[in-house]
């Protein structure tokens, strides 16, 4: 790899860093799945990991969520009430939260939370050479450690936005509520009211590509991680920066399909 | 190990609730676009959609019963629109019941309105056609309106005039008006009317006791009081 990228002299260092950086993770996403469907599938590391990604994360997730419901409604409230539209809120909001808001936050909480923990607990199994270890053992580490946090991302963080878009409803219900006077029942019938499948549809399927992306660039930036203690600091701290980043990429390319598609 | 086994159950718990939550969102939208309700199939031709699209409600004495389901155009002048209405709400649509797009308000999406049609008329069959009324366009009140204002402001341009002139003391209103002169030989015009009229009253009043008029005067008198006697007999 060295060799091939002295040899092109004409591009600045940080450009062919970028380039390596992007060959790099291809290969890394080639690598898992052509390992995720070979047998023997570890069903019950991917549930530990499930448990840890998924399960661990809902406390922050759903606080996070319901003040976004609460503050979107609360600061959207005004600019509604000039208007005489006070009851497109619920509608405003829930369009808002499913489509947009829920997702995009979860997964940045969760390229926080998850992939700097994935990041760092990778890198510092590598520097302390215990993923050689596994290897000389027999164990296929890609199959144990990678496989299983990536399915492990890749499910649980589309859960964790349903939990985070429901949480957000119920803040903005009670958002609704603090300025006037709406019942539970009118409230949730007026957000259902426009929302459609292909709010909830794209919004849904994009979550996957989100856990994906988390999921495969800190195993990546872990499983990689070759200066000593160093680098597991910056293992986690580039996981979680270019989760983010791509995270971003993912919403930027899935609005542009789903616009296209609606 | 018991540990393990309490994670597991917390993360089945965990997915099982996520799951559930995202089934209750599916089956609330799919139930506002009654898929999973009885429906049944009637179609309407209009002139001009205004706007309307698939999706787009139905609406029934003010109730949301249907959706749009399909908008094709059927000739060169004609659009046939498609929709998709509550089974039970069949019953109550006869068979000339007409269909007319509305809007949600100033802001809001078209909607079809539905009005029951003639109470002895026969109910309306799966798959039947709709009398439809062409909505107003925005664009047609706009037109009137600007041909209304136009005509405002050639009035309001016409009492400037006029009262511009009045002002200037220009015409006999004017003059009326603005000439204190005109309004003095106007008074002393009224009294010499006043006295011209008093004089013709007597002149009138000398002509109904002249010999060569009286018999005139008289048949008047006598056909008068027969008018008088024949009404009161008809009121009775």
């Amino acid at each position: 790899m060295d060799s091939s990228s002295t040899k092109i002299t004409f591009l600045p260092a940080s450009i062919r860093d970028f380039f390596l950086e992007v060959d790099g993770i291809s290969r890394f996403t080639g690598q898992f799945f052509k390992t995720v469907f070979k047998r023997p599938f570890e069903f019950s590391e991917v549930a530990k990991q499930s448990f840890i990604v998924g399960y661990k994360s809902l406390g922050l997730v759903t606080v996070t969520g319901f003040i976004m419901g609460l503050v979107l409604t609360i600061q959207s409230r005004p600019t509604l009430a000039r208007f005489g539209a006070e009851s497109w809120l619920p509608g405003m909001v829930a369009i808002s939260i499913i489509r947009e808001i829920g997702p995009v936050i979860t997964a940045l909480i969760c390229a926080g939370k998850v992939g700097s923990g994935i990041g760092a607990e990778l890198a510092s199994m590598k520097v302390t050479e215990q993923i050689d270890a596994m290897e000389v053992a027999g164990t296929n580490p890609f199959r144990y450690l990678v496989v299983t946090r990536v399915l492990a991302t890749l499910l649980m963080i589309p859960l964790l936005v349903i939990f985070a878009d429901t949480v957000g409803l119920i803040g903005s219900y009670i958002g609704v509520n603090i300025m006037g006077d709406v019942g539970l029942r009118l409230y949730f019938s007026q957000a259902i009211e426009h929302l459609d499948f292909v709010d909830v549809f794209p919004a849904f399927i994009k979550t996957f590509f989100f856990g994906f992306a988390i999921g495969i660039i800190a195993c990546y930036k872990g499983y990689t991680c070759n200066k000593g203690t160093e680098g597991v600091g910056l293992a986690a701290n580039s996981a979680v920066v270019i989760g983010s980043l791509c995270v971003f990429i993912i919403d930027l390319i899935a609005v542009q399909l789903a616009s296209f598609f609606m | 190990m018991k540990t393990e086994a309490g994670n597991k159950i917390r993360l089945g718990i965990f997915v099982s609730v996520a799951v559930g939550l995202f089934i209750v969102v599916i089956y609330f939208i799919g139930n506002g676009k009654h898929m999973f309700t009885k429906t049944f199939h009637i179609n309407g031709t209009f002139k001009d959609l205004a706007g309307l699209q698939v999706g787009n409600n139905i609406r029934f004495t003010g109730m949301n019963v249907g959706t749009v389901s399909k908008v094709e155009i059927a000739t060169d002048s004609t659009v046939r629109v498609d929709m998709v209405i509550e089974k039970h709400v069949q019953k109550f649509l006869k068979k000339d019941a007409i269909a007319s797009i509305g809007s949600e308000g100033l802001m809001g999406n078209k909607v079809i309105n539905l009005l029951p049609g003639s109470p002895g008329e026969p109910v309306i069959e799966d798959g039947g056609t709709l009398i439809t009324v062409t909505p107003v366009s925005m664009d047609d009140i706009m037109k009137n309106l600007a041909v209304t204002s136009n005509n405002a402001a050639l009035i309001t341009a016409d009492i400037s005039t006029l009262t511009t002139n009045i002002r200037n003391g220009h015409g006999a209103v004017g003059k009326l008006f603005m000439d204190s002169s005109f309004a003095l030989s106007l008074g002393k015009t009224m009294v010499n009317v006043q006295h011209a009229a008093g004089g013709f009253s007597d002149n009138m009043t000398a002509l109904k006791h002249n010999v060569l008029l009286r018999p005139y005067y008289k048949k008047k008198e006598v056909e008068a009081a027969k008018a008088r006697k024949d009404s009161i007999r008809d009121k009775r």
